[in-house]
């Protein structure tokens, strides 16, 4: 794959992020510096977890401002107007992101709960287009009559063969 | 969408006389008119039959006039009218209906964001966050002190060592000078020449001797 962590692209990388924000978050901003020591945690942050972040939440803005500051900050602007400040100088990414997540991030109960909620639209045992359902035919599942499109019926279950029969009799 | 639908129904679906004359059960296989027949029903067969869409038409049709089925305007107008009514009445009653669904979703969402816990939930986990703000000042604050001390340290360690080495040269070149005036006492000068010649000439000095290893003199011959 192209790129220096192409690992990064990938659906399943993308997926294992679980900051999940809040409805109230409408805007992240991320003030970094590309050289220093003290910046380090924030860079690895904007490269690793970010795609991570705009995965889950794709109507978050997230902008990222290069050498402005002396100092790396995240900046989160709340649909209330209130203006959430987290200061990550000298913190690993992994830091950064646990505390993103306790402080905004939606928890481990309401997303559960959101999930149970989706799952009640839509009934597992019903039969119909994949788009809406799981499957579309009885002969999709293990151990029932196959597709006559693949293996023909036996003749005693054809239609052709029982009326047949009921003349004959 | 009614006519689409009727179409769809189960039951009699329009045989086309070619239906009947190929026996029993026409096979479904003959292409059907594709998305309009479903798939299950063995008498739906293509209405053109025989000729393709580009064949003119035959002779025998050479005068017809095709007329549309006769209508009454009088019952038009009312069967008009009362369906104009109909639809007008499920139309805003299906639009009712959405808009109470929609409202109840909209309020059970504003209702779950604006609780107390919520709000409640959310000042103590901003106030967590400037705590955590707050100590990474006081990180911050530690360790530009400890910079500034270090930079102190290192700038009179500089200074020190430039001081040492400045009194190490110094001493060195006092040295020196003080070794070139000892040797100064020794020197042969215009004044002390002939005294001098004097002396090396009344001494003589004899450098016949052999060495071992260990330095020690062990043989001397006579000067001649």
């Amino acid at each position: 794959m192209k790129g220096r962590f192409p690992v990064r692209r990938t659906l399943q990388y993308l997926s294992q992020g679980d900051v999940v924000f809040k409805s109230s978050v409408k805007v992240m901003t991320v003030n970094y510096n590309t050289a220093g020591e003290l910046s380090e945690g924030a860079r690895k942050f904007v490269f690793f977890n970010i795609p991570q972040i705009q995965y889950k939440n794709p109507w978050v803005q997230i902008m990222l401002f290069r050498n402005m500051t002396p100092s790396p900050f995240l900046r989160f602007y709340l649909d209330n107007g209130e203006q959430v400040l987290v200061d990550v100088e000298d913190k690993t990414n992994k830091e950064i992101t646990e505390h993103v997540k306790k402080i905004l991030g939606k928890s481990k109960e309401t997303l559960e709960k959101e999930e149970r909620e989706r799952k009640k639209l839509s009934h597992p045992a019903t039969f119909g287009p994949k788009k809406y359902h799981l499957r579309e035919c009885m002969c999709e599942i293990e151990g029932q009559v196959p597709c006559p499109a693949f293996v023909p019926l036996p003749k005693e279950m054809r239609g052709k063969y029982k009326a047949a029969m009921k003349k004959e009799a | 969408m009614l006519p689409a639908l009727r179409r769809c129904r189960p039951g009699p679906v329009p045989l086309p006389a070619l239906a009947a004359a190929l026996g029993p059960g026409p096979a479904p296989g003959l292409s059907p008119v594709p998305g309009l027949c479903p798939g299950w029903s063995p008498r739906a067969v293509p209405v053109r039959g025989r000729k393709t869409r580009h064949d003119p038409p035959s002779k025998s049709k050479a005068g017809r006039v095709k007329l549309p089925p006769p209508v009454d305007p009088e019952e038009l107008l009312v069967v008009q009218e009362r369906y104009r009514q109909y639809r007008l009445v499920l139309g805003a009653l299906r639009a009712e209906f959405r808009a109470e669904v929609l409202q109840k979703k909209q309020e059970e969402r504003l209702a779950a964001q604006d609780s107390v816990q919520e709000l409640e939930e959310h000042r103590r986990l901003m106030a967590w966050n400037d705590e955590e703000n707050a100590r990474q000042q006081a990180r911050r604050e530690e360790r530009a002190r400890r910079e500034e001390e270090e930079q102190k340290r290192r700038k009179l360690e500089v200074a020190e060592k430039q001081a040492r080495k400045m009194k190490a040269f110094l001493e060195e070149k006092e040295k020196e000078v003080l070794q070139l005036q000892e040797e100064a006492k020794n020197f042969i000068t215009p004044e002390n020449l002939e005294a001098r010649i004097e002396e090396c000439l009344d001494n003589p000095q004899n450098y016949n001797f052999a060495i071992d290893k260990d330095g020690r003199i062990v043989k001397r011959t006579v000067l001649s």
